[in-house]
C-alpha cells in the first residue's frame, strides 16, 4: 500500500511519519531540495496553547516531530509581547536532523520533484505527474503543497516575490493538485476582505546586529527595540497571516526572536528605517531576501476537506497543513499533517476515517476552523493555538493547559494514549 | 499522458506579448481570466510578475527591419535561397530549432509578410539562409526583391514537439523529408547533432533527382538516403516501409522529425506509431500564419481533444494532431 505525499514541509513530513507508523509505503514529492518548507525560517514551539497541543499529540503516540524540535531547540520557556514558554528551535540545524528521521524510518522523498498534474480514475487519483512528465503512482494521497506563493499571487495579492525560503524562481511554482483534480480552492480574505494574507516575520542576519542584540539574544532568546514614533505603522497589522502577533506591541516595538537567525516579528520593514535603530545600523536580511520590501503572500489555495482531512469531492486525496485551511503555524501543520497520515492508510484498507475527540485542543480546531470557514467572518481570521481567537476559545472550553500530567489524564480518559503509535497494516 | 502546454514566445524578451493585455496569455492563468496562479506549464520566469511590473503593459513587438540580400541562389524554377546579412543578436536568436522570420519586400503592404523558415544561421558571419518555393503572390513578390529586404523575427515555432528534440541527449533522431519543408530540418538537424545525437535522413526526392538538402545534411554528418517514399496511390511504398522498419529496429530512434506537408505528417506518424509507440514526433509547422503572435487566428488548429491551439506561438504534441483520424 503506497501512500504519494506531495509537498515535504511540516505537514507532508508529519503525514509521511505517522502513514509510516502506521506501516505503509511512503514517498515524499518535495519540489526544492529541502524538507521543512517555511519551517526552514520558522522556529516557534510551545507558545501558549501550542503548548498543550504538543503535549496532547505527545500523549495520543505522535510525539515524534516534537521530541526533534524539542531537541533542537536554542531557547526554552521564553516569553515575549503576548506570548508565554515558547521554545526557539534552531533553524540552522533542524532540517538534516527531521530529513535523518525520515531516511532512518524507510521513507523515500523526491527532491526537485515538482507535482503539477493528476492522472484521473473517476474521482481517485491514479498518479501525480512530476514536470518532466514523469508518472508516480499510488494507492493514496496526501497533498500538503501549502497555500503560499508562487509569484503571481505574491505580485497580485502582496508586494511581488520577497524570494522567500520557497524559492519558486529556482524551483518552480507550487500547483494545487486538488484543483487540478477538479475540486475548487477556497481563498482566506484579509480584514478588507481583499484575498491572501501576508507572512508575519522576516528574518535578520544575527551577525549585521549590534553586539549588545547579539549577546541579549544568544543569553535570553528575545530583544525588544522601540520603533521611532514616526515610523510605526499599525496598517500594516492587518494584512498579516499571523493574528497571534498582529498585536499593537509589535507595530510599536521590534521584537527580536533568536531561531539562529534573529526572527523580526513584522512581515517587512525598509532597511533604511531598520537601520535608523539603535544596534540595527548594518542590518542585513536573511528570509525573505527582500524583507526590506515584502513578504509572501498565503491562503489563496485551500482544498474544502471534512474532519478528518479528507479532501472532499475526491475519493483518495487528503490534504494537511496551510492547504487544509487557515492554520498558522508548524504545531497546527504536524497536528493536522499526523492526522490526515494516519486516515490516508485507514482508508485505505477499508476502514472509516477518524476523527480527533473535540474535547482535545488538537481535534477541537480542526472541527472549529471548518465550522467558521463557512462564515464571511470566519474566513477573515487564521486559526492557532498560540494566539488570536482560537487561542481564546482554548482557555474558555478549559482546553488550555501547561500541565503535562493533566494533558496525560484527558487523553487517557478518552483511551487514546499511543493511539498514533499502533499500526494499521 | 502529461498534458502538453507551451508558449513558445513564454519567458522570452518578447513575454508578456499583448495576448495578456488582452487576458490570452496561453500559460498563466492570472493573465487569463482566473485570479489565482495555477501556471500550466514553468517556464523559469513568471510573466504575471513581469506584466505587472511593466505597467500592465505588453513588451515591445517584433518589427520589421531592413537588412542586406548577400546571395540569392536559383535552386529550380520554383525554388530559390536567399542568404541574408542581419545582426549578430538576430543571427544568434535565430540559431533554433524551428526558427522563422517573417520576410517583405520594401515597399509592400503588410498583408505580403511572409513566414518563412530559417535552414541555416552562421553566428560567425550573421548570415541566414532561407528557401523559398513561390507559390501564390506573397512568395512571387519576394522573388522581386534585389538587394534589400525587410526581415521580422525572431520566431521559434517552425517545429512543433520542439521539446522531444531538445531533450534528446546523446542518442538518435530520424529525419523523414520532403519537398522545400526539408529547409527546417536542416537547421534542427544541427542543433540536435550538437547534444552528442546522431541523426539518419531519409529524403524523398521528388520531382527532382536529389533534394536541395542533400549536401547540406551530409556536410553536418548526418546519414543521409535518397528515397521515393509513396508509391502511385499515394501509400508509403513497400520497400521504404521495409527500410523505415529496419532502421527503427537498427537505431533505436526516440524521435523522429516529419518535414513534409501535413498530409505527409499523417502518413508518416500513422506508420510510424503502428510500429513502435515509444516514439515520439516532431513536425514542420506547416498552418498558414499571418502574424506569428496568436492574435489573427489564421493558424488555429483543434487537437485531439477538441482544444484550440494557435500554432505560430503555441506548442503541440504532433500525435495528439496528425493521429485524431487513425484513432477516429
Amino acid at each position: 500500500m503506497k501512500v504519494v505525499i506531495i509537498g515535504g514541509g511540516w505537514a507532508g513530513c508529519a503525514a509521511a511519519i505517522q502513514a509510516k507508523k502506521s506501516g505503509a509505503d511512503v514517498l515524499i514529492l518535495e519540489r526544492t531540495d529541502l524538507l521543512l518548507g517555511l519551517g526552514n525560517v520558522g522556529g516557534i514551539m510551545r507558545n501558549n496553547g501550542r503548548f498543550t497541543a504538543a503535549e496532547e499529540m505527545i500523549a495520543l503516540g505522535a510525539g515524534d516531530i516534537f521530541n526533534i524540535t524539542d531537541r533542537c531547540a536554542r531557547h526554552k520557556n521564553i516569553d515575549f509581547p503576548g506570548h508565554k514558554h515558547a521554545w526557539l528551535y534552531d533553524v540552522t540545524i533542524i532540517e538534516p536532523n527531521v530529513r535523518r528521521y525520515i531516511y532512518d524510518m524507510g521513507i523515500d522523498v523526491f527532491f526537485e520533484a515538482r507535482a503539477v498534474d493528476v492522472s484521473m480514475d473517476g474521482k481517485a487519483i491514479k498518479g501525480i505527474y512530476l514536470h518532466d512528465g514523469t508518472l508516480i503512482e499510488g494507492d493514496v494521497f496526501i497533498e500538503t503543497t501549502g497555500s503560499t506563493g508562487p509569484m503571481g499571487n505574491c505580485i497580485k495579492y502582496g508586494k511581488g516575490c520577497s524570494m522567500c525560503i520557497l524559492r519558486c524562481p529556482s524551483y518552480g511554482p507550487r500547483v494545487s493538485i486538488s484543483r487540478r483534480a477538479g475540486v475548487e480552492d477556497l481563498m482566506g480574505m484579509r480584514e478588507d476582505g481583499s484575498y491572501g494574507a501576508m507572512s508575519g516575520s522576516c528574518k535578520l542576519n544575527k551577525d549585521s546586529l549590534s553586539k549588545e542584540i547579539r549577546d541579549a539574544l544568544n543569553e535570553k532568546g528575545v530583544y525588544v527595540a522601540q520603533v521611532p514614533p514616526e515610523d510605526v505603522n499599525l496598517d500594516k497589522l492587518k494584512m498579516k497571516v499571523c493574528q497571534q502577533y498582529a498585536l499593537k506591541e509589535f507595530a510599536e516595538q521590534i521584537v527580536l526572536l533568536d531561531t539562529g537567525h534573529a526572527k523580526l516579528m513584522t512581515s517587512y520593514y525598509p532597511l533604511d528605517k531598520l537601520r535608523k535603530i539603535k544596534g540595527f545600523e548594518n542590518a542585513k536580511f536573511e528570509d525573505p531576501y527582500s524583507g526590506g520590501k515584502a513578504n509572501s503572500i498565503r491562503y489563496l489555495s485551500m482544498a474544502p476537506r471534512d474532519n478528518s482531512m479528507k479532501v472532499k469531492g475526491i475519493d483518495n486525496l487528503f490534504c494537511a497543513g496551510e492547504k487544509s485551511g487557515l492554520f498558522v503555524g508548524h504545531t497546527e501543520a504536524i497536528v493536522t499533517g499526523t492526522l490526515a497520515g494516519y486516515n490516508a492508510v485507514r482508508t485505505s484498507i477499508g476502514l472509516d476515517p477518524v476523527e480527533l475527540p473535540v474535547s482535545l485542543a488538537v481535534g477541537d480546531i480542526i472541527r472549529y476552523e471548518n465550522s467558521m470557514k463557512d462564515t464571511q467572518e470566519g474566513i477573515r481570521k487564521r486559526y492557532t493555538f498560540a494566539g488570536a481567537g482560537y487561542f481564546e476559545r482554548m482557555k474558555e472550553l478549559g482546553l488550555y493547559t501547561t500541565d503535562v500530567a493533566e494533558i496525560r489524564e484527558r487523553v487517557e480518559r478518552l483511551r487514546m494514549e499511543d493511539f498514533f503509535r499502533q499500526r494499521l497494516i | 499522458m502529461l498534458r502538453y502546454i507551451d508558449c513558445i514566445d513564454a519567458g522570452t524578451d518578447f513575454c508578456p506579448c499583448t495576448l495578456a493585455e488582452r487576458k490570452e496569455c496561453i500559460i498563466c492563468p492570472q493573465l487569463q481570466d482566473r485570479n489565482v496562479c495555477d501556471c500550466l506549464n514553468w517556464k523559469g520566469t513568471c510573466m504575471c510578475q513581469e506584466f505587472i511590473c511593466n505597467g500592465l503593459k505588453s513588451k515591445k513587438s517584433r518589427e520589421f527591419k531592413k537588412f542586406d540580400i548577400v546571395e540569392t541562389v536559383k535552386l529550380r524554377e520554383d525554388l530559390f535561397q536567399l542568404d541574408i546579412k542581419v545582426t549578430k543578436g538576430l543571427a544568434r536568436e535565430l540559431n533554433n530549432i524551428g526558427s522563422y522570420v517573417f520576410l517583405k519586400r520594401e515597399g509592400d503592404i503588410e498583408a505580403y509578410s511572409t513566414p518563412s523558415s530559417i535552414m541555416n544561421s552562421d553566428t560567425v558571419n550573421n548570415i541566414i539562409s532561407i528557401v523559398i518555393r513561390i507559390v501564390g503572390p506573397k512568395t512571387k513578390a519576394l522573388k522581386e526583391v534585389e538587394d534589400k529586404i525587410l526581415v521580422k523575427g525572431p520566431y521559434w515555432n517552425g517545429i512543433q514537439g520542439q521539446r522531444f528534440l531538445k531533450e534528446l541527449k546523446n542518442k538518435s533522431c530520424l529525419i523523414l523529408a520532403r519537398g522545400v519543408s526539408a529547409a527546417p530540418a536542416v537547421l534542427a538537424a544541427k542543433k540536435v547533432m550538437e547534444n552528442g545525437n546522431q541523426v539518419y535522413v531519409l529524403l524523398d526526392r521528388g520531382r527532382s533527382t536529389e533534394n536541395f538538402t542533400k549536401q547540406k545534411f551530409k556536410d553536418l554528418g548526418c546519414k543521409v538516403e535518397d528515397v521515393s517514399f509513396f508509391d502511385r496511390s499515394g501509400n508509403i511504398s513497400g520497400e521504404n516501409a521495409a527500410i523505415i522498419e529496419h532502421l527503427l529496429k537498427k537505431w533505436g530512434f526516440k524521435v523522429v522529425l516529419s518535414a513534409g506537408s501535413d498530409w505527409f505528417h499523417r502518413k508518416m506518424i500513422s506508420f510510424i506509431r503502428g510500429l513502435d509507440k515509444s516514439i515520439n514526433f516532431s513536425t514542420v509547422n506547416n498552418s498558414i500564419m499571418c502574424c506569428g503572435e496568436g492574435v489573427c487566428g489564421s493558424c488555429e488548429i483543434i487537437n485531439i481533444r477538441g482544444e484550440r491551439i494557435r500554432s505560430c506561438k503555441q506548442q503541440y504534441d504532433p500525435s495528439e494532431v496528425f493521429l485524431k483520424e487513425m484513432d477516429n
